[in-house]
């Protein structure tokens, strides 16, 4: 009875794996092999088309005596620093307002979720457009309110500003993960502090940022780690060359650069362990700590 | 079950005989065997018809060889697609290349040299226009032969804003000097922002390829092809940039930037709107005017230079075909290159249908164009062209240091000294790397 037991664990077992193999394979095929690959060639000279040569340390060596290279590390942070808050309490704001029982908010819903399904080059384009120092709508506005109107991408100053403005359009994705939370928040919550007569703000501050922490958490993390990776606005709006300069070379635009335009693959590889490094440290870093700030219910 | 099996049997069955009608089929056409080569060229819109065209031409003159186009988007340096097929060595035929990229692409492996095949085919130096020869020979061999001549650039000025502000609408600046005050005469500020200019000489076709257009027309020298010395830190290139500095000084950088925004070719062209009165121009421009500005009255002429410069200076870019190592079709393939850029039909081909100037000097094409007012200039300039940029593996790398080099110096980042002399100390250990790296 045993060994017949047995027998049928490891056929299905075997069956399972079968089963799963698909993904097993793509997994191993198309992400550990690469990601290993990408440590190996790191360590090498690499120009694509020519084997790899073993130089050893020299492009991590190459990378810290780069002055460009710190240009978009500063980018880089930057963009995440401001932006990933930004963007945020934009979400955060959007999904209180749209939360409002108001007639017709479907609709409302929409045309505030739709900016985020624009594909990035079309919403990028359009921003440039928009952005346009002489003929953009942005600066007819300021320009209007006799306010300064700044050059924006055609700035050094306001081009990493135009960028984290441009951002704040997408938050689309993230309000509905906010839009999901506000559902979650018990509504007995509200009506105690109501009947205890606690105002709107205080209600919001200990209610409802507490039952959001988690998502505000989540989004936190993801937002990082995309703005770490930021690459596609950055590269259709300068035209791929960052400028002006430098001052929207982000830290994957560069790394695309020695990769596709100057063929320095093992530097490319190197930087991109880099950015990995960073970017897990820091998630660490907003993990260990998150205990502090994010509330997950019934705990207290 | 037995339904199963009968199923399984029939669609056997099917497979079988479908696939040897296919075969069948086949041969049936092959009594005269038609060989498929295929072509990637980066040619789109209204240029991937044209080049349609040539290669239907071709086809129809060349019963035994059938040529398929496929557009494959190409950018300074790469051609993503094609060095992935090189990698997997799965190579198309032919290969458009940009002229300026053939040593790298030679260096990496992805071409065949010619030398044999231009030998028995009795294709010589001097049939073409020597920059054009020149940037496509690297290491001693040559590595493709050019389908498009770019000669860069022409001064293409507005007649109209020249009346407008009192200039003699025929006569364009002839010195840098000159070129400087009608500039000032055109320009136009108002309440702080650039309503016109003169002209905005970096604008056009990338920062690093104004930094070459200037240095040469200023005197100076890229490169030293003898003890493979970068040069961009020769005194001229500097005054070259410094000259440049001087626009981004009087008016402001950032507002000459926020004039420039959006600013772009076909109708946005800031010529054609009459917001520039003088602009680079090269060949395809002048298909653009018809189509976009019919009405626009203007001239061509040599770029102007100061007096301790290079006079009718220009330089030559443009599309070359080359084989790649490894395709399947090699003798088909030189057929099709050889007839593009080397038959009196297939040049003519290449000028007539897409408004290229081919670097085969021979061509009937040019009997042509001869007479145009337009077109003559552009083979004026051609003929007296003495520059291609650097013939060096590491050229990408090059036209962008130049392009940062100019970007800081007109942004007041660096002195026009310091930003080449940056860009020669990187260039050349790049270019170091690259030769000795074999």
């Amino acid at each position: 009875m045993k060994s017949r037991n047995s027998k049928t664990v490891r056929q299905n077992f075997r069956n399972g794996v079968l089963f799963c193999s698909p993904l097993i394979i793509g997994l191993l095929v198309f992400t550990v092999y690469p990601v290993l690959a990408s440590l190996y060639y790191s360590f090498c000279r690499y120009p694509m088309l020519k084997p790899p040569v073993w130089i050893g340390l020299a492009n991590y060596r190459t990378l810290f005596s780069d002055t460009v290279f710190y240009t978009s590390l500063w980018n880089t942070a930057y963009y995440a620093a401001v932006s990933t808050p930004l963007c945020i309490i934009t979400a955060f704001l959007l999904a209180l307002m749209l939360n409002q029982k108001v007639k017709g908010m479907a609709v409302f819903r929409t045309m505030f979720f739709v900016p985020s399904i624009v594909p990035m080059v079309a919403g990028s384009v359009l921003w440039l457009w928009l952005l346009n120092p002489q003929y953009g709508l942005i600066n007819i506005v300021l320009r209007g309110m006799h306010i300064p109107a700044p050059g924006w991408m055609a700035d050094p100053l306001w081009a990493k500003p135009a960028l984290i403005l441009m951002s704040t359009w997408g938050v689309g994705g993230s309000m509905l993960i906010f839009l999901a939370g506000l559902q979650d928040v018990p509504t007995d919550l509200y009506e105690a502090a109501d009947i205890d007569g606690a105002s709107f703000i205080r209600q919001l501050w200990h209610i409802t940022i507490p039952f959001l922490s988690p998502h505000i958490f989540f989004l936190l993390v993801m937002g990082f780690i995309n703005a770490a990776q930021y690459f596609t606005q950055a590269y259709v709006m300068t035209g791929g060359t960052g400028g002006p300069v430098d001052s929207t070379r982000f830290f994957s635009l560069y790394l695309f650069q020695n990769a596709f335009q100057y063929w320095k693959m093992g530097y490319a590889c190197a930087m991109a362990w880099v950015l990995f490094v960073v970017i897990l440290l820091f998630t660490l870093l907003l993990f260990k700590t998150s205990a502090k700030y994010v509330y997950y219910g019934g705990e207290k | 079950m037995a339904l199963f099996r009968v199923l399984r049997y029939a669609i056997c069955t099917i497979l079988i005989v479908s696939s040897l009608v296919g075969c069948r089929s086949g041969e049936s056409q092959s009594k005269t065997p038609i060989q498929v080569i295929s072509i990637w060229h980066p040619f789109g819109g209204v240029q991937k018809e044209e080049f349609d065209q040539v290669v239907d031409a071709f086809n129809k003159s060349h019963p035994g060889i059938h040529v398929d186009t496929l557009f494959t988007p190409q950018d300074d340096s790469n051609n993503q697609k094609f060095f992935t097929a090189v990698a997997a060595k799965n190579v198309p035929d032919v290969i458009v290349v940009g002229g300026h990229q053939t040593p790298a692409w030679a260096e990496q492996g992805a071409l065949e040299p010619l030398d044999d095949r231009l030998i028995k085919s009795g294709v010589k130096p001097e049939d073409y226009f020597a920059p054009c020869w020149r940037q496509n020979t690297y290491r001693g061999r040559v590595w493709a032969l050019t389908y498009g001549a770019d000669p860069n650039f022409a001064l293409i000025w507005n007649k109209r804003i020249f009346k407008e502000v009192g200039l003699d609408p025929n006569r364009p600046p002839r010195s840098i000097e000159e070129l400087d005050r009608y500039n000032d005469k055109i320009t136009r500020v108002v309440n702080g922002k650039i309503e016109r200019m003169g002209i905005i000489p970096w604008s056009r076709y990338g920062v690093g390829n104004a930094m070459l257009t200037w240095g040469w027309a200023f005197g100076g020298n890229f490169y030293n092809p003898k003890t493979r010395k970068i040069t961009a830190n020769d005194p001229k290139v500097i005054k070259a940039l410094e000259w440049m500095v001087s626009y981004a000084k009087k008016y402001d950088m950032t507002k000459i930037g926020a004039f420039g925004q959006g600013q772009g070719s076909r109708e946005q062209n800031p010529l054609y709107l009459g917001q520039v009165a003088m602009q680079l121009c090269y060949i395809p421009d002048l298909s653009d005017i018809r189509m976009y500005a019919p009405n626009l009255d203007y001239g061509l002429t040599f770029l102007p230079s100061p007096p301790s410069g290079e006079d009718h200076s220009s330089w030559v870019g443009g599309y070359c075909l080359a084989i790649p190592k490894g395709c399947r079709n090699p003798n088909a393939a030189w057929t099709f290159v050889e007839w593009c850029c080397h038959t009196p039909q297939g040049t003519s081909a290449v000028g007539r249908l897409m408004g290229m100037f081919p670097g085969y000097r021979k061509s009937p094409y040019f009997r042509d164009i001869k007479d145009d007012p337009h077109y003559s200039i552009f083979l004026q300039i051609l003929r007296e062209c003495r520059h291609q940029r650097p013939v060096i593996p590491v050229q990408p790398f090059y036209t962008e240091a130049l392009g940062r080099a100019l970007e800081m110096a007109l942004y007041g980042r660096m002195t026009p000294e310091a930003a080449l002399g940056k860009a020669t100390t990187d260039v050349q250990v790049e270019l170091d790397l690259a030769i000795a790296c074999k």
